[in-house]
């Protein structure tokens, strides 16, 4: 983000500014009764500790049921702080911060082995942990009791002033995470939330952002636990219980998880709202009874928010515009390999085995492919050809045998390492991230640790625009993926892996699905790929393509391999011809 | 001796109930995969209706006790009707916090109806128990285990002898071969959230005369059952029991000899260790992570 | 009057189109083969035919009436019964109890009169027998593919569908299969067979279809495609030598 905004983004920041200062100078200035201002209060804390939501769970797809756990902490730690330990607000403030940071890496590093039921289990059984010990610590906590007398930073002590110093804070803080999604942190995440394996082979360290959105997520919920108890002047552990967990994951689902604009109506709808309701509080369980009714209406009809409907319909007129200036030629420059002599072959597959169980998928394969080949994998339906790239693309580990390569092994690396080292691939099944653009996507490709494209937006920019370029769709670059046709995916997920700079191009049935024009432009493409000298491991069923690209093909059949070597020859054995077309039968006469 | 006895024996019995709401949660979650954060509000919510029927309009027991399970059946056919199968194809978070809402709706509207007060609702038996040596039986506890082992037993004989069984455990396994077959699935689904409901009411109705009757109670015993199926395995329906089972009595010791107010901490504490070191349970698989 | 009848049949498989245009017929009594490679479209079609997708355009015709829009469960109780690739046996029911729940769409059957007509299962596949209370997952390939056809039999269907039964097992143990496929067509059921291994397909067949990117590319008679072209271009691509025939 150090770098020079677009002019776009410098307009937005300039009109956010903006706003926001009028925001502080209305809070700040016109005259409220006391009740009000508790409101705006409220409001302001609760939405920080709503802003780390929209990280966790709007932007990177995490589960997170202990928010207010998070809150608490730094409600508890400037209570605790300024009550107790006559501590400098803003001292306080930093150490709950502190606290709920560590302890939401924590959380995050749990996400190692789990995910799904199993993450939600953990954040909830955490979220209980803390609340037993805020009730029953009663030494260090006060207990049920609570703590009052907390205090305000000086010169801020006024209702009015305090409630300004609230506005600010959320108006910064959210104004980071408004500009997150663009930062490669924040695309790191979107891509994790729209599909968690694209992520690792286009060089994501999932396990790693996942921690640091909980951490961030944490972090804020402490800040705003921090303002929420400055400003009440009094805290108590039913503040900040499972049900307040759930009352947080209301107002971002409500508002719309991935923006900072959807949290904030979120919240201030689900505050000023049961207020105006009041009467609903006088019967004990019913405005909590119409909370959960509105949860399952809001998921079954709603489940983008007020602001993610909203944002669907303006879309159009927000939409960055095409580019003007032409996209620069596209390099393919390969990862320095980590030897000083360029191994010969590009990849070496020695003895390599994949046993589910009984069930050897493959058994005792060894092949190479020579640098700037293109070289085919084939076999019928069932012989092993995925199970072995899903080996060699780290997303199985493998039974026995060594993957090398360009010289270096890399059997033990987990996908986004072997991307680093030079790997490029793409899925049978397209997996292109959703929710972004054609230019975001490319992005993503080109922004993993060992790309030497030079440091700065711009240069991602220009290499992704170039990658489209190439494959014929820079024109569109801005628009959704989900705006092309199936072919064209195809071709943007192959720009995606070629802006990363691969050594070597794994491409699993790049042609599947696509009709005969494209499947022609699909030929062309990688004509033109290995004309630039990169080297290419395709897996295909349409053998009129293979042939007409590949050099040599390696045979699998049940796991094993059957016939290596040059394209024409191996395709004329017999046991290959056996392999697809059908096997000897004791020869009933065909009729 | 004497006291490890007797609170192997409590151990024992509220660990019956926790295998029970546990196993309900096991049988909605093979058939829909969805774990259903308001199993523990079913088995409140049964407590409840068996409040209305004894103690407010004095019916008998056992007409009590019929009508409250008629009631339990019920709701699991509308919850599946209007929580889970109107979200059935969306990915795994919207349905978890959909139940989670539902939740909050059962917990809530019973408070709306019925206000914030514990209801004692006492139990089955005169006799308050028996002695045996040295342990005290207490009545409701025998009953609780009495029930569970019965219900269990049922549960065995139903899955594994009789065709219903085997149809509702090939829809678990294959929802898409099993419709190939003629099996109807749609109403299999309804058939597990009712049975579900009653097995998670029937939990609630037995340990209600030893806990007061109490809004919170449903979210408490959710908790405990949740952790019984990750420490019994995730999915295994003989886990979850074993779980439930071992949980009541590690809790028991637990409060007895190391603290008692931090006693519910047990449950999530041995949870949070199962999560970080043996996400698969006991005897559950691998828990992969998708490929 | 053929027995199944496809017309024009175009069908989407998310952003794909799987199938366009495909148009074909089965004859009561007939066993027809569907050949192609791999994403050639032939899973796609039985898939549709017995109810997992829904054509976007086209028909399909049973009997005469259109069943196109109906679910899979009103479809197999029509006696049309689908053993879908990759056999799909419940895995924690055992073999017999896999078969039992063939007769899932016949209403319901005493359990008596399921035991006696999964043991006459037995005695058309007398391999499984010794396995017969062995768990679902436990079975070899071939193991299960004999489960899985048995169970689609206990349906009493008019037509079967068995989809790519070869997949996976060893030449001596698609022989077998396919050798009971004879057996089928014997017993008066009429199937539909789809599979990669052409030569073994057209061996038990008496007429095939070609498909290849989701059309229709040739049909005829097994010795006529055997010889022709088409066919080895559309698995490997291109003309080659025909030396091996």
């Amino acid at each position: 983000m150090a770098s020079a905004l677009t002019a776009r983004q410098l307009t937005g920041t300039i009109a956010y500014v903006a706003l926001s200062a009028l925001a502080v100078a209305v809070v700040g200035l016109l005259p409220m009764d006391d009740y009000t201002m508790h409101i705006l209060v409220q409001t302001a804390s609760f939405s920080i500790a709503v802003f780390g939501l929209t990280v966790v769970l709007g932007l990177c797809g995490q589960i997170n049921l202990a928010q207010a756990a998070f809150f608490g902490f730094g409600a508890y730690a400037v209570g605790l702080g300024t009550a107790d330990l006559h501590l400098n607000f803003w001292i306080a403030l930093a150490m709950g911060a502190g606290v709920a940071l560590v302890m939401g890496a924590f959380l995050g590093m749990t996400t190692l082995r789990l995910g799904g039921h199993y993450l939600a289990m953990v954040t909830i059984s955490f979220q209980q942990i803390v609340t037993l010990i805020m009730v029953n610590w009663i030494p260090v906590t006060h207990g049920p009791d609570g703590i009052g007398n907390i205090k305000r930073p000086a010169m801020f002590e006024s209702a009015h002033a305090f409630l300004g110093l609230c506005v600010v804070a959320m108006a910064l803080i959210g104004y980071i995470v408004w500009r997150l999604p663009q930062t490669p942190l924040g695309r790191s995440m979107r891509a994790i939330r729209d599909n968690e394996l694209a992520a690792g082979v286009a060089g994501i360290n999932v396990y790693r952002v996942k921690v640091a959105a909980f951490a961030l997520s944490a972090v804020l919920g402490g800040i705003g636990g921090g303002f929420f108890a400055g400003g009440f002047a009094y805290v108590s552990p039913d503040q900040f219980s499972f049900a307040e967990s759930i009352v947080f994951i209301t107002m971002t689902l409500l508002g719309g998880v991935a923006s900072p604009v959807g949290a904030l109506i979120g919240t201030a709808l689900l505050i000023v709202l049961p207020e105006s309701l009041r009467f609903l509080k006088s019967v004990p369980g019913l405005y909590l009874a119409i909370y959960g009714l509105s949860i399952i209406l809001i998921i079954r009809y709603m489940p983008d928010g007020i602001w993610g409907f909203v944002q669907y319909r303006i879309r159009r007129w927000f939409a960055p515009p095409a580019f003007t200036d032409a996209a620069t030629e596209l390099t393919l420059v390969p990862a320095r390999s980590t030897n000083t002599v360029d191994a010969p072959m590009a990849l070496e597959v020695e003895h390599l085995a994949k046993h589910f169980g009984g069930l050897k998928a493959v058994d005792d394969v060894s092949f190479s492919v020579r640098r700037g080949e293109v070289h085919a994998l084939i076999g019928p339906n069932g012989s092993g050809k995925t199970t072995m790239l899903n080996v060699l693309s780290g997303i199985y580990k493998g039974t026995a045998g060594r993957v090398v390569l360009g010289g270096r092994d890399v059997t033990l690396l987990p996908p986004y390492a072997r991307t680093a080292a030079g790997m490029g691939r793409t899925f049978q099944n397209i997996r292109l991230f959703r929710s972004m653009t054609a230019l975001e996507n490319v992005i993503i490709g080109a922004e993993h640790p060992g790309n030497d494209i030079g440091s700065g937006h711009a240069a991602l920019v220009e290499r992704a625009r170039a990658a489209l370029a190439f494959v014929g769709l820079e024109a569109r670059a801005q628009e959704l993926v989900t705006a092309f046709s199936y072919g064209h995916q195809r071709l943007i997920e192959i720009a995606r892996a070629l802006a990363g700079n691969p050594s070597l191009l794994l491409l699993d049935e790049p042609a599947a699905g696509l009709n005969s024009t494209e499947k022609q432009g699909l030929r062309d493409l990688l004509k033109r790929i290995a004309a630039k000298g990169l080297t290419i491991l395709i897996i295909d069923h349409d053998m009129t393509l293979v042939t007409e690209v590949a050099q040599r093909i390696t045979v699998l059949n049940f796991g094993r391999r059957i016939a290596d070597g040059v394209a024409a020859d191996v395709l004329r054995q017999p046991d290959v011809i056996a392999a697809y077309l059908g096997s000897e039968p004791d020869a009933p006469a065909l009729a | 001796m004497d006291i490890v006895l007797q609170l192997l024996f409590t151990g024992l019995g509220i660990g019956a109930v926790y295998a029970l709401v546990a196993l309900g949660f096991v049988l909605i979650f093979r058939a829909t995969n969805v774990v259903n954060f308001a199993q523990g509000e079913f088995s409140m919510v049964a407590a409840y209706l068996m409040v209305v029927f004894a103690v407010d309009l004095h019916w008998p027991y056992g007409w009590a006790f019929l009508a409250s399970l008629t009631g339990m059946a019920l709701l699991g056919a509308i919850f599946n009707l209007g929580v889970y199968y109107p979200l059935r194809n969306r990915t795994f978070l919207p349905v978890i916090i959909a139940t989670i809402g539902a939740s909050i709706f059962l917990a809530n509207t019973v408070l709306a109806l019925y206000g914030p007060q514990p209801q004692v609702l006492s139990g089955w038996f005169e006799t308050p128990g028996i002695q045996v040596g040295p342990v005290y039986l207490d009545s409701q506890y025998l009953l609780i285990m009495g029930v569970t082992l019965v219900l269990v037993g049922f549960n065995f004989w139903f899955f594994e002898h009789t065709m219903l069984g085997k149809k509702l455990q090939a829809t678990s396994q294959d929802k898409e071969m099993a419709s190939l077959l003629g099996i109807p699935v749609a109403a299999m689904i309804m058939l597990t959230f009712v049975y579900s409901a009653l097995l998670g009411g029937v939990a609630g109705i037995l340990v209600a005369p030893i806990l007061f009757v109490s809004i919170q109670m449903g979210s408490t015993i959710a908790l405990k059952a949740f952790a019984a199926t990750i420490i019994g395995g995730f999915g295994d329906v003989k886990g979850a029991i074993i779980g439930g089972l071992a949980l009541g009595v590690i809790e028991t010791f637990g409060a007895a000899y190391i603290s008692v107010p931090y006693k519910d901490g047990f449950a999530f504490l041995v949870l949070v260790a199962f999560l970080i070191f043996r996400p698969q349970g006991i005897f559950g698989e691998r828990v992969a992570e998708k490929a | 009057m053929p027995l199944l009848s496809l017309e024009g049949l175009t069908v989407r498989y998310g952003e794909i189109e799987a199938l366009r245009g495909l148009s074909l017929s089965v004859e009561a009594g007939e066993v027809v083969t569907l050949l192609g490679a791999n994403g050639a479209g032939k899973s796609t079609t039985l898939r549709t035919i017995s109810g997992l997708l829904k054509p976007t355009a086209g028909e399909v015709l049973f009997d005469g009436k259109s069943i196109a829009a109906l679910a899979p469960e009103a479809v197999v109780k029509l006696g049309i019964s689908h053993v879908p690739e990759g056999r799909r046996l419940f895995p924690g029911l055992s073999a017999r109890e896999n078969i039992m729940l063939g007769a899932s769409n016949r209403g319901r059957m005493a359990k008596a009169a399921l035991i006696s007509e999964s043991d006459e299962m037995f005695d058309l596949f007398p391999d499984i027998r010794p396995f017969a209370d062995a768990l679902g997952w436990t079975l070899s390939g071939g193991q299960q593919q004999m489960v899985a056809v048995a169970r689609g039999l206990m349906a009493k269907p008019r037509l079967l569908l068995l989809d790519e039964p070869s997949l996976g097992l060893a030449p001596v143990i698609v022989q077998k299969v396919f050798a009971i496929i004879g057996e089928i067509r014997r017993r008066g059921t009429t199937v539909l067979l789809v599979e990669q291994n052409a030569r073994m397909a057209l061996s038990v067949a008496d007429r095939g279809y070609v498909l290849e990117t989701g059309r229709l590319a040739v049909s005829g008679k097994p010795g006529e495609l055997w010889s022709n072209d088409e066919v080895r271009a559309a698995y490997l691509g291109g003309r080659i030598d025909k030396g091996l025939a």
